[in-house]
């Protein structure tokens, strides 16, 4: 056991690091670079000037020199200075983290609120009216592109209470934040809770076959024990990793969703970063994605071998 | 994992029923919900091939006197605010989004594929280091990764392609690598080794064809996925640029603006993507419970 | 004639506001606008955007400025700002301002002549090797006959020019012109700068806020009247216009608001006061003379016949677009061509079945038809703005069988591709800083100018351009002007297809503000702003 997560993690900071060189690398590979961004923002194209803000920026330097240069800032704790606002890249990245981690909570909640119940009645009632139609939503729920909803929502809200969902003053108190955010953590939640509904259902209907629930079912307990005490018991096992699938899901529909909202966080925020290229944030902030999903994914292993003693790491 | 017997199990599904056509009424019976979605899949592959005869008019040609028109009379669904045709608009973007689903489905499982089954089949150090590569590439989100890609790559049809077929990658090669892990001490194996055939003909000629179940399952939902993604870069001014009708694009920009006055604009292009995706998405489901049954539902 | 009577119109409802007795004006507030995308950074001098001019030529003022209640900057329109007074010496080359005394900067220190002489010492490349106040500068013609800056004292500053340029002080009268504090350095200018103003920058955040807050100290007495003004950057318009139809904005960004839209906000928000105005951004053509196939100065007559204005302006901006060459025409325009002058210029005449079929002849004559039409590639900035009127264009070009592919170019690259010429037809879009022909013709025509994207060179035309920049007498000028605008027309240098037009709107208890119709970039110090709640 010892040896596994050593092994692991290992594994875990091998990942990262190889996301690092190849993020690294994509993004010099891009045309283009923050000196035609700022100088051609100024409508001009002069290259003296941008051999100048070339040299200041050091991206005239050995590229693994600038590669050394980040990964031991990183260490460090020093994420540089993003290029468009010169100020250092952990100010402009630190506050947008708790926005769209909240968002992200909240949309995570939602899911697994609707999800687990509508997926394991589902699965329950397999093959009935009712297990049709909740899969037909769920379904649909995974067809919609969610920056479309979000753009229904907004027109709606516009529509029926006159005013809209965004972003566009700080939150005072934290009802208000809640309230904000509600409303994209409902698109993006109904996307995920989809998700969700589906892969509990199946998991769910994997137990029911199980020899145990036979064994339960001919020892004459009642369908309803069966069914959720151990069954039920047994399928929320796989739904924690749900919430790990899930992590990777989320960032997607975060993506869009704060654009069609305006919500300034981290996921909106890489995109206008990528467009700048502004190197110091999008590499950062890749990291930071990365690390949230692998993290997730080595905690939900944790959890895993927690709780099914049954579960063997000899691998 | 155990070898999968697909001809019993295809067999016990009704697909070997006798005739063409009560194969359908079968299909049709035991998943309804998969025939609906082959019906949306195979009408949105008629449109997308023949969109120039149900669209004559020219999906890029402007007019100021339809700008922003209501759907009906020669603009069935409105024009946008360049005069227009939604409809042809919609009927040609079906093509973009077959070239791009299909495309960056193709290019995602050619690679998958060939990395997969060397993984796989090769073992030792090559495994190793795909394992590891795979396991960079998706410590990204789909999303995210094509993001980063697309603006490496700059906007075009192409590049949009591989944008997205890039990041489909490590989800075939794993399935395809499992697969292959456990073919690979299969007696047909064995004995097409013993009889002195090549290890690439064995791989292509007895692994691959073996592996297909799973791939074919994993390929609809990556369709529906990259039909998707699509639609985000696009929506985010990263993918299919103009003048091509791309279902995204037409969601970004200019048609949002009109909420109130054209809402058309929003309505048919974000219907047109959502009605595709659900509808691979049902076919998807369905084949997946014919062809791999461990995870019938 | 729309444009009239909105000018006519909104001309009215200024001289009501600015006659309205003083003590109407109600001190406070916060007045919240939309910003349309992030401003590449906040030092003016540095950029050429819009986004940049609007939010912050609040926190800064200039020596002189055009006179804030004119709806039309003129030369004659010129008042003071930091300089109380100016003087030109007998031969028209030095320019002396008397400078205010007691003024401070947000920062506390004094203002004197040598932040004058700082500032536009670095324009001109003259500043202190170490000195990092500005490290571009995108308007680098306009100074290009500025030889000197002197302080004389701490309040009497002068300008040295080459030669008389009677458009000097115009460039100096923009809000592309503030001064800058000598002891500032270049990082803190383009972040959170200081300056004199009537606004304090408190934070800009990246893609995020601009908040400005009211100058205590500010020596203009009584102004600001408001407490603080709040630009929230919201990148997509959609979400920017629902924000103002629900009135979490009281202003829109300016021009945000294209015709198409107006119905969408009138309908929406009743209330709404959305005044049109020129914004003296053209749409043009960039046109690739030195490789095939439009070397042949015959294919660019029949691609300046092949545009149809009309249909541009009505798709785009249902009607209400000007037609002019590369000065905005007139009322709002000082400089440009009448309408009647216009209509005698090739390519301009209403009657378009003529100008089609003589172009369909060239065409024919260079061996063209609808069966083996000319191929070619337009290439244009990968904006919305620029995208839009491109696919209108190749739309057009199907008529004179020439089948084109649209290119959108990535906007870092933009430029880079077009001076290295690596395009046919370029579709481009061309703003004017202050309405005066220098900034114009030495900007985008004059031979050896880094802006000249098209390379265009012709040395009668750099002659006439001397020749009207150097000239005093007001009418001789404008001769000399409108003759260089024909020259730019039968060369096809760039041809124009559309003086744009657009809407800015406002709810109406923001009241005081006076939109300028010949450029967008000037008369944003919000002082004269209220709130009436």
């Amino acid at each position: 056991m010892g040896a596994y997560l050593t092994r692991r993690f290992l594994l875990m900071v091998l990942t990262l690091f190889g996301m690092s060189v190849l993020i690294f690398v994509m993004l010099r590979l891009v045309p283009g670079n923050i000196a035609d961004i700022l100088v051609d923002a100024a409508g001009i194209a002069d290259p003296k000037e941008k051999a100048k803000i070339i040299h200041e920026l050091g991206l005239d330097r050995p590229i693994v020199e600038q590669y050394g240069q980040w990964i031991g800032g990183l260490a460090r704790g020093d994420l540089g200075f993003a290029y468009v606002s010169e100020r250092p890249a952990l100010e402009e990245i630190a506050p947008r983290i708790p926005i769209s981690a909240k968002l992200a909570g909240m949309a995570l909640l939602l899911s697994v609120l609707i999800g687990v119940p509508f997926g394991v009645i589902s699965a329950v009632r397999q093959n009935t009216a009712l297990d049709y139609f909740l899969r037909v939503i769920s379904l649909s729920g995974l067809s919609l592109p969610s920056f479309w909803l979000g753009l229904l929502v907004l027109m709606a809200s516009v529509h029926w209470f006159g005013t809209i969902p965004i972003y566009s003053n700080e939150p005072r108190s934290f009802l208000q934040e809640v309230g904000l955010l509600s409303i994209p953590a409902a698109v993006v939640g109904f996307r995920s809770s989809a998700l969700v509904m589906r892969l509990t259902r199946s998991s769910m209907l994997e137990v029911l076959r199980q020899d145990y629930i036979r064994t339960a079912r001919s020892k004459g307990a009642s369908q309803t024990s069966v069914n959720y005490d151990h069954a039920l018991r047994n399928a929320l096992l796989p739904v924690v990793t749900i919430i790990g699938i899930e992590a990777a899901f989320l960032v997607g529909g975060l993506i869009v969703t704060e654009t069609v909202f305006n919500i300034p966080g981290v996921a909106r925020f890489l995109v206008e970063a990528i467009l700048w290229r502004d190197y110091p944030i999008v590499q950062n902030l890749v990291m930071l994605i990365a690390f949230v999903v692998v993290m997730v994914n080595f905690l939900v292993d944790m959890a895993y071998m927690a709780l099914d003693p049954r579960i063997k790491y000899a691998d | 994992m155990a070898h999968i017997d697909h001809d019993a199990e295809l067999t016990r599904a009704g697909a070997y029923v006798t005739g063409g056509w009560s194969q359908i009424v079968f299909f049709t019976r035991r998943y309804p919900l998969g025939a609906v979605g082959a019906l949306i899949v195979l009408a949105f592959i008629l449109t997308a091939v023949f969109a120039s005869v149900m669209a004559p008019i020219d999906p890029t040609a402007t007019n100021a006197r339809a700008s922003l028109a209501k759907p009906g009379g020669v603009h069935l669904l409105g024009a946008d605010f360049m005069g227009r045709d939604m409809y042809s608009r919609i009927v040609h973007g079906a093509r973009i989004s077959l070239a791009v689903g299909v495309g960056a489905m193709s290019l995602g499982c050619i690679l998958g594929v060939s990395i997969g089954l060397m993984s796989g089949y090769l073992g030792g150090w090559v495994d190793l280091a795909t394992q590891r590569l795979m396991d960079i590439m998706q410590s990204l989100p789909l999303l995210v990764m094509a993001i980063v890609m697309a603006a490496s790559l700059g906007p075009s049809l192409r590049n949009t392609i591989i944008a997205i077929a890039i990041p489909l990658v490590p989800s075939v090669a794993r399935v395809v690598r499992s697969s292959t892990l456990s073919l690979r001490e299969q007696p047909f194996v064995e004995a097409a080794r013993a009889v002195g055939m090549g290890e690439l003909r064995i791989a292509v000629r007895h692994v691959l064809p073996n592996t297909l179940a799973p791939l074919i399952v994993l390929a609809t939902a990556q369709l529906g996925s990259a039909i998707l993604v699509e639609a985000s870069l696009s929506f985010l001014g990263l993918g299919i640029p103009e003048p091509h009708p791309s279902w995204g694009r037409m969601l970004s920009e200019s048609a949002a603006e009109y909420v109130r006055s054209a809402p058309w604009l929003v309505i048919f292009p974000g219907l047109a993507i959502s009605l595709t995706v659900f509808g691979t998405n049902l076919l998807g489901d369905a084949l997946r419970d014919i062809l791999d049954p461990r995870e019938r539902t | 004639m729309r444009i009239c009577l909105a000018l006519v119109a909104g001309s009215l409802a200024a001289a009501v506001s600015v006659a309205s007795p003083a003590f109407a004006q109600k001190q406070g507030g916060t007045l919240r606008i939309s910003h349309r995308d992030n401003p590449p950074s906040a030092s003016i001098h540095e950029e050429a955007t819009i986004s940049v001019v609007q939010p912050f030529m609040a926190v800064f003022n200039n020596l002189v400025v055009f006179d804030p209640k004119e709806k039309i900057n003129s030369p004659d329109k010129i008042v003071p700002d930091l300089a109380e007074s100016w003087s030109w010496s007998p031969d028209q080359t030095k320019l002396t301002f008397k400078l205010r005394s007691g003024v401070k900067w947000h920062d506390g220190k004094p203002f004197s002549a040598k932040d004058v002489k700082c500032t536009w010492d670095s324009l001109i490349g003259k500043a202190d090797e170490k000195s990092d106040l500005i490290r571009k500068n995108p308007r680098k013609v306009w100074y290009s006959n500025l030889k000197e800056v002197t302080a004389g004292s701490d309040t009497e500053v002068t300008f040295t020019l080459g030669r008389p340029q009677p458009s000097f002080l115009s460039m100096l009268a923009a809000g592309y012109s503030p001064v800058y504090a000598c002891h500032a350095n270049g990082r803190d200018m383009r972040s959170k700068p200081i300056g004199t103003g009537p606004f304090k920058v408190v934070d800009f955040k990246r893609n995020e806020a601009i908040k400005l807050v009211r100058n205590p100290d500010y020596w203009k007495k009584g102004r600001p009247y408001l407490d603080a003004i709040d630009w929230k950057i919201v990148p997509n318009r959609s979400t920017r216009m629902l924000g103002f139809i629900a009135g979490e904005f009281d202003m829109t960004f300016d021009s945000d608001i294209t015709f198409p839209m107006l119905a969408d906000v009138k309908a929406q928000k009743a209330d709404a006061v959305c005044e049109a105005r020129p914004s003296n951004v053209n749409t043009n053509l960039l046109v690739n003379r030195d490789a095939p196939p439009f070397d042949s100065p015959e294919l660019r007559r029949a691609l300046a016949l092949s545009l149809d204005r009309k249909t541009f302006n009505d798709i785009l901006f249902q009607g209400h677009a000007l037609t002019g060459a590369s000065m905005l025409p007139p009322p709002a325009g000082v400089w440009g061509m009448s309408k009647e002058m216009l209509e005698s210029m090739p390519g301009f005449s209403p009657d378009r079945d003529k100008n089609l079929a003589e172009a369909r002849a060239i065409m024919a004559k260079l061996g063209y038809t609808k069966d083996k039409p000319l191929n070619i590639k337009v290439s244009t900035r990968n904006i919305a703005i620029y995208r839009d009127p491109a696919v209108i264009l190749i739309d057009q070009l199907k008529q004179i069988y020439i089948e084109g592919e649209l290119e959108p170019i990535d906007t870092t690259v933009w430029y880079t591709k077009v001076q290295s010429k690596k395009y046919s037809i370029g579709l481009n879009l061309t703003g004017l800083g202050v309405d005066d022909p220098d900034t114009n013709f030495y900007e985008n025509f004059y031979s050896t100018s880094d802006r000249n994207y098209t390379g265009y060179k012709n040395p009668e035309v750099d002659k006439l351009i001397e020749q009207q920049s150097a000239e005093t007498d007001r009418g001789k000028r404008q001769k000399l002007v409108w003759e260089v605008e024909k020259r730019l027309i039968e060369d096809g240098a760039r041809p124009v297809i559309n003086q744009n037009v657009a809407n800015t709107c406002w709810d109406p208890k923001v009241k005081g503000l006076v939109l300028q119709h010949n450029s967008i970039y000037n008369g944003w110090r919000f002082e004269d702003i209220w709130l009436d709640k």
